[in-house]
Parts: structure tokens; sequence; C-alpha cells
């Protein structure tokens, strides 16, 4: 049995204003809240939470995580990256199908979801193939998997190679109204690649990865989605160019969205000094001018979404060579501090543009209940102390992974609290 | 570290007494047999250069040739910059020379240990005999010069530097002593 | 000759790039006067006497093996060969675990190459041993770029505002990147010739570029600098055939008339590709310079373990980083 609490002496942030403004809330003891206002006044048989000094945010939503189970349960669980993802903020996440197996049928879907109950402080929601296996042979059973709760279809990790079999299930997908996300690279151009190919790779010495494989991928995808009708969401967006061919699209009708991750806004191939593999990921990180642009993207809206792309690795696999090494670092519980460090305590990133695209938009993409202050909806925020710091090492972080190229870095701001509901997941103590 | 002060021990007028000294004792002890004259790097090849000229200018004429002996010194490991190496120049075939070796301090009797060394891995001298300027003392190895310029009494932290006019600017030999290391 | 104090030494060499000007001249000063010990019927010094080096080559190679290990037996140090197939090791793991179980031997250098790039530097961070980088991957050879520049400065002297020309595959080549690099800090000019599909983008703005051969030796280079062409590119589509290859970029006879008739010294880091790279005739050149880059080879490369500097071997129980 819970006791109703009010969060009061908080600023909140939410994506209709810029600037934080005071707000006390009070959550019921069904969860649920009862009133939001500037003031409330503390009653009696009501738990007070005093938020001096700390920033209320709606909960944060992931829509690109790989939770690696099941098959790599080494790497991530269900569990533990529920539980990374509350250290980080998120209130919820939608997992990537590439798992082992793939998640191609609605037997899988369901299996993910059932784990995610049982073992996830955050709701889990997935995502389905769009291939058989993830293979870009054949369609996967999508309606199936839309039955079991899938929200959305990628083959994340790949691109659908086949142009034609990609528009057959752009068509098939539109039929159901279901989201096919894709990850767009032209595996032949990519192929051998290590990093972004510019002077970088070269005085690294390393196989490069040219930015056209995401645009033409993009300009591709974007095509064929024009074609079939449908919604689209290009996932990851790594270069200047790859979104102006998204905004184009907008502008001429396509429905698309797309997304980018914190460390394509943070870091660039200039931030590769010494074949740190905590640094190579897929996109990989590019230059500082398409840093600039994809935050211009971000702040003018052609970028609806953040996602992370949270992609665990075991120390053992990533302690490779820089060219051998597998692609992805982690990102739930490094996001918010790094984009507060670095975008919003800087005034580059409003507080609203990062609620609107980290929280609101990608439920609504996904016709989600979006998390708001509003009365009678479930209490879904969070408590973020700007005063505070969070310090990422192997004792400190959720994840089972430490790959991370904040690995060791202690950056201003720190999740203190997370409310879902009745519940507050992180311990009383502050992480 | 603590200088007090350079005190001069040789001037240059006793310096130059000193070495026509050497000359004239390597000519009594070798009236008639070829020699090599080899100096040690840097001040012992100018020391040696200066008593081949003095035996050149009295007709007698001896091969010259010049050791570096960076690369056989036993204490490489400790050194945070390696020495330039200027490389040893040795003109004259060393198997059955009869070598005298040039240096200016004697101290620990490191510095002749790694020239001997150095030698032998050139050939087999017949003999090799050793010209010191100042014998300085404190030995470490069973080394002792067979022509020396001047004996003296130092404390083992003392510094001992031979100027000469080629390599430094001027010509003395100077003590400077210094509060022992802790 | 340089007069000012030596540079510090370091614990490894990974690259060219990371070494400033004065020490690259130190390198070469030094380098000097091991190449006259070789005419000493004792050929040894005994500087490195008790220290072990071992060479770790993930990638075979004869030559430069055999070069550093001529090179560490002149400074009497004790040589160990691990010579590691690509398939016995492509994990991490196997690199960490071999270079830990050398740790235990008390190894003070070890010597690397490797297939992927940034494997010597990842070693070196895991070892107190002085690691250097015997070629890695497209990124680093940076003891062939010291024999290059002994060489080039051995035949023509200082070599501010001497010109080089590299020919040939720049893409794969490591050398081609440790060879340019050196050059420019040496203030050397570089100019490069090769297919568009051999010249790697993101390559530093200095490196002018020739159309045709004629043109590039139109240019008066003092050096000609072939780089050897794997006949495995042709497959991955890089250029149509050998024999165009030959007749477009190699050092035909004609073109090796040229040179000799301006003097033009012609190197190579071997092996060469008789028929592809040059002509046979090059090779009794008496400008041809290939043969006296292996003999400095050995002299460099005695150089760079006579300058280079093991951390102390920590205790047991303090393992830790080893910064270079």
């Amino acid at each position: 049995m819970s006791t109703p609490r009010l969060f009061h002496g908080g600023l909140a942030v939410d994506a209709d204003h810029a600037a934080p403004r005071r707000l006390d809330v009070l959550v019921g003891a069904d969860g649920k809240i009862e009133r939001a206002a500037p003031e409330i006044k503390p009653a009696a048989g009501v738990e007070a939470v005093d938020c001096t000094g700390k920033i209320l945010l709606p909960g944060l939503f992931d829509m690109h995580v790989h939770l690696r189970e099941p098959g790599r349960e080494d790497e991530e669980t269900i569990g533990s990256g529920g539980r990374a993802a509350a250290r980080g903020g998120f209130t919820g996440i939608v997992a990537m199908p590439n798992t082992d197996p793939p998640i191609d049928s609605g037997g899988l879907v369901r299996y993910v979801r059932t784990l995610a109950r049982e073992q996830s402080p955050v709701p889990v929601w997935t995502s389905g193939c769009i291939t058989k296996g993830r293979a870009g042979q054949q369609l996967a059973d999508i309606a199936d998997m839309q039955q079991q709760g899938a929200v959305m279809i990628t083959d994340d990790g790949d691109p659908v190679a086949d142009a034609y079999l990609f528009r057959r299930a752009l068509e098939y997908a539109r039929h159901f109204d279901l989201l096919v996300a894709c990850h767009c690279e032209v595996p032949e151009l990519s192929r051998g690649g290590a990093m972004n190919e510019g002077a970088r790779s070269y005085r690294l010495g390393l196989p490069g990865i040219p930015a056209c494989s995401e645009e033409i991928s993009i300009a591709r995808d974007l095509q064929l989605a024009r074609l079939a009708g449908g919604r689209i969401h290009i996932q990851h967006v790594s270069t200047a160019r790859g979104l102006d061919i998204i905004r184009r699209a907008k502008a001429d009708g396509v429905r698309v969205t797309c997304e980018v991750s914190p460390h394509h806004l943070l870091l660039s191939e200039d931030d590769i000094t010494d074949y740190d593999t905590n640094f190579k990921m897929n996109p990989p990180l590019r230059t500082v001018e398409d840093n600039a642009a994809l935050l211009e993207g971000l702040l003018d809206g052609s970028i609806d979404v953040l996602a992370t792309d949270h992609a665990p690795h075991t120390e053992f696999e990533k302690n490779l060579d820089f060219a051998s090494a597998p692609f992805g670092i982690t990102g739930l519980e490094t996001a918010l501090p790094s984009l507060f460090s670095r975008l919003v305590r800087t005034g580059k990133l409003p507080w609203d543009i990062l609620v609107r695209a980290f929280s609101r938009e990608p439920r609504r993409i996904l016709g989600l209940e979006v998390a708001d202050f509003r009365e009678g909806l479930p209490a879904d925020f969070i408590l973020f102390d700007p005063e505070a710091s969070t310090h990422f090492s192997a004792d400190t972080m959720e994840s089972k992974s430490r790959n991370t190229p904040f690995l060791g870095q202690t950056l201003p701001g720190a999740v203190v609290q997370v409310v879902l509901g009745a519940e507050l997941l992180l311990g009383r103590k502050q992480p | 570290m603590s200088e007090t002060g350079e005190t001069s021990l040789l001037a240059a007028p006793d310096i130059r007494h000193k070495i026509e000294r050497i000359a004239a004792q390597i000519v009594e002890a070798h009236p008639d047999r070829p020699l090599a004259l080899v100096g040690i790097h840097t001040r012992g090849a100018v020391l040696c250069r200066r008593v081949y000229d003095i035996l050149r200018a009295r007709g007698r004429d001896t091969a010259f040739g010049t050791l570096d002996i960076a690369l056989y010194r036993d204490d490489l490991d400790n050194l945070g910059t390696i020495p330039s190496i200027r490389g040893s120049d040795l003109p004259f075939p060393v198997e059955g020379a009869h070598i005298i070796l040039f240096d200016d301090v004697l101290f620990t009797g490191r510095t002749i240990r790694a020239a001997l060394d150095e030698l032998v891995d050139y050939g087999r001298p017949a003999r090799i005999e050793l010209a010191v300027l100042v014998d300085r003392g404190h030995r470490e190895l069973p080394i002792a010069p067979d022509y020396l310029g001047q004996s003296m009494s130092t404390a083992r932290h003392d510094h001992v530097r031979v100027c000469f006019t080629e390599t430094d600017g001027r010509e003395g030999v100077f003590l400077t002593r210094s509060a022992p290391q802790p | 000759m340089s007069t000012t104090a030596p540079p510090a030494r370091r614990k490894d060499l990974l690259d060219i790039e990371s070494l400033t000007r004065e020490e690259i001249v130190f390198l070469l000063d030094t380098a000097r006067p091991f190449k006259d010990l070789f005419d000493r019927s004792v050929k040894k010094v005994p500087a490195l006497r008790g220290k072990t080096v071992l060479n770790l080559f993930f990638e075979p190679s004869t030559r430069t093996r055999a070069s550093f290990e001529i090179a560490a037996k002149r400074l009497s140090a004790d040589v160990t060969n691990l010579a590691i197939t690509q398939s016995s090791v492509t994990k991490g793991e196997s690199i960490l675990d071999t270079v830990d179980t050398m740790q235990s031997m008390k190894v003070d250098y070890m010597v690397v190459r490797h297939a992927a790039a940034g494997v010597p530097a990842f070693i070196a961070r895991h070892t107190p041993a002085a690691v250097i980088n015997a070629g890695d991957g497209n990124h680093a050879h940076p003891t062939q770029a010291l024999l290059d520049a002994f060489t080039m400065r051995e035949a023509v002297g200082e070599l501010d505002g001497r010109r080089i020309l590299l020919v040939g595959d720049l893409l794969h080549s490591r050398v081609f990147r440790s060879v340019s690099t050196v050059a420019r800090k040496l203030d050397m000019d570089v100019g490069i010739f090769a297919p568009t599909t051999l010249i790697p983008s993101g390559r530093p703005d200095y490196m002018q570029a020739f159309s045709t051969f004629d043109e590039a030796l139109e240019w008066s280079p003092d050096f000609v600098y072939l780089l050897r062409l794997q006949r495995e590119r042709q497959a991955a589509h890089f250029f149509p055939s050998l024999r165009e290859y030959h007749h477009v970029f190699g050092l035909t006879r004609e073109r090796f008339l040229e040179c000799r008739r301006r003097g033009i010294r012609i190197m190579h880091p071997g092996p060469v590709n008789r028929g592809v790279e040059l002509v046979d005739e090059v090779l009794t050149y008496e400008h041809c310079l290939i043969n006296r880059q292996v003999e400095n080879g050995i002299a460099a490369r005695m150089a760079v373990l006579y300058w280079l500097q093991p951390a102390v071997t920590p205790l047991p129980d303090e393992k830790e980083e080893f910064a270079s």
C-alpha cells in the first residue's frame, strides 16, 4: 500500500515551455497525478518529497535500445537494461530485435514482453524484424508481431538491401499502420570500414565508412516510402547531407520521422585519438560539421527524436584492435548527463526541445501515452539535480556493459529519482 | 644542490706543463716503438690531440684515434636521455698495436673499463697504457694510470671539471664542492 | 650533426607522426655510428646486453624480422621470435594473453607487426616493455621511414627542400604514410603518382598529385619511391590488369632512362615485383638505393633500440597502464 506523495519545491520542464517553471506535483496513492500547480500546500498523510533545486522532467523514452536478451545475456539482459534505463531517467524503452534468435515472430515478441514485465523496473516495448531471421530475404510475420505488441519493425544492424523486398515491406506494414524503422547504409560501400572515411581515418590507417553510404540509403528508403505510402523512421542519422535529404522528403509530404543519438551530437571523429574502441559504433562518429548540422536539425524540428542506440558489449569483446572490435557503445545512463553538461547547461539545447525529442515525440510516433504533468495521468516523471554529478564507472553503472566513451568521467547533473505511478524506482540515496 | 663556488686546481700554465711532462714520459718509456694514441671523447680526445701534436713537433709520428664509449657504458638503463653517439674513429689496425689511452679525469675507473672493452672489440692490441691529466681517487675498479698529470684528493661528491679552450673556451681544472646528496 | 641536447627517451615507437623533427634527426644521427660498426670484425656493442627483445610478428615477414633480429643481436641483446599466424590469433584476448605471458618472461622490448592498425599501440598500453611498431595494418611503419630518411640523407646530404615522389598503391601502404610523414617533418616536398583508385582520401593537403608519370618526372624529384603492388588488388577492382598498371604507373624502361638521365635516385621498400613496379634494369642502376635501404635498416633499428627505454617492471600486484 503506498501513500500519496507531494513533490514540492522543484522546477518542471515540458515540451511546451522553454524555461523551467515552478511546479508542485501531488501523486495519489493510486499513482495518478491528483494535482499539479505552482504551489501546493502539504497535507497530513501525504509524504512530502523536497525537490528544491531539482528539475522535474517527464519520463524520458528511448526508442532505440539493444537489450541483448535472448542470446547475449552476458552483454545485457532485459532486467539490467531496464535498470540502466531507470538510472538514466527513462521510463520507457523500445528493444531492438537483433537478438539471438532475432525477434521475428509473435512468439518471440511475447517472450520479450513477458520477461520485461517480470524483470524490468520500467516498461519495455519491443520492435520486430522486417525480414525473417533478419536475413533480408523474406518478410517476417509482421501482423503477428504487431498483434503480440511489437510497436515497430526494423532490421536494425542492417538495412534491407533488396530494394524490391523493402518496397513490399513498406506497403505491407502500411496496411497495419505499423512504423518501419530503417538502419541506413549501403553494405558494399561500408564493408570493412571501422570509422568515418576522411582525414582522421587516413591518419589512423583505418578503413573508412564513407558518409554517402548513409546518404544514398536514406534517399533510397525515402523514395520507396513515397512510392509505398506508410510511415517510415530513419534511425541514428549521422550525416548533415542525410538530414537534408530527410528535410526535403518531409517538405514533400513523405511521412518520415528520424532520430539522432546524443553521441552524434557531442562527439566527432576527432575524438578518436588512440584507437579506443569505446568510440567505435555504426554509423560512426562523423565530423564536427555534422555535429553542428544535426544539432541545428534537432532545434528546428527536422529531427524528431533523440535515441541512444544503447549497444552493450562486454569488455572482453571490445578489448580488441579498433578494426576488429564490434560496433556500439552504451547510452542509457550517460545520455541525460552528457547532453546536459555539453548542450543544455551551455544554452545550446533548451529543455523543452530535449523533452520534446526525448520524451513526447517518440511516444507519440509509436502511438503510446505521452508522459505529462496533467491531472489524471499516471505519474511518469524524473527528478534531475543540475548541481549534482554522475560518475561513470564499473561500480556505479547499472548496465552490465561498460563500453562508453564517458567511462571514468564525472559529468555534471544526475538523475536522482524516477517516479512511475506509485513507485519510486531509484534508491533513496543519490546515485 | 648547494654550490660553494669554483676553486681553481690547475691554471693554464700548469696544464701545459703537465701535458708536456706526460709527452716526455711517453717518449722516455717508448723511445722507438710505434705507438697509437687514442683519446676518449670528449676531453680525453683533446688531451690526446695535444700530446700527439707535441710528439709530432719533436719528430715522433704516432697513430691517432678517438673513442666514443657511449655504447659501452654500464649505466644506460638509468639515463633519461641517451647521450649522442659520435662514433669511434680508429684509423689504424688495433690488432697488435701499442695503444696509449687518454682521458682528462680518472675517477671510478668505469669509463676506462668501457674503453678497454671497446678497444678489444676492434682487435687484440699488444698493450694498452693509460694517460690521464687528473686522478681524483675513489676508484671502483682496479685501474691505475701509467702517465699522470696531477693526483688530487677530493671528496666523493665533489665535482672536478677540466676545461680546454677547444671545448669550453677556457683553460683550467676546477673543483666545485657540494653538499653530500641525501 | 645535431648539437642541441639529445631528446628525452620514449618508451615506445608507434609511428612517425608523434616524433618531433629533433627526435627524428637524433635517430638519424645516431644510426650513422651504428652503421660504422658494420666494418669492424666484432660488430657487436654491449649496449643492450642482458636485455631481451621479443619479435611478435602476427603477420609473416622474413626481411623486417631478420633486420630487427640482427639489430638487436648487434646490441648484444637476446632475441626471441614469436611468429603467430593470423588464423591462430584473431581474438583480442589472445593478444593480451600472449603479452601477459611475455611479461612473466621479463621481456624488455617488443617488436610488433600486425595486420590491424592500432595493435602495437594496444600492446604498448598493456606492457612496460618498449614497443616498436614493425608495421600495423595501413597505419604506420616508423622504422621503415627512418631507414629511408637515413638512406636519402646519406645519398644527398640535408633533405630540406628536396623532393620525393611516391608511386603506386598508396591506399594500402603504411610505408607511404610513414615515409611521406617523415619527409614532411624533414621539410621535403612530397609528390604522389598513382591511379585515383589507389590514392587515399583524407590525405593531407601538402601532397602534390601528378596525372602522368612524365609530368611527375618533370617536377624533378630527387627520389622516386616505388610502392609494392599486391596482385590481389586487381580482383578488388583497383585497376584492370597488371599489364596496364605497369604500362601507365610502372617504372618502364623509358621512364627509367629518363630517371637515369636526371640522376634521380630510385627507392623501394621491398620485396620488388619485377615487371610491375619496375623493370629489372633498375636494380643494377648505380643510383638504385634499394640494397642500401636494407643495409641501413639494421643501423636505423639499432638506433631505435638504443634510444627507447622500457618502463620499470611493476611488482605483480601493481599492474598499471604504461603511458609512452
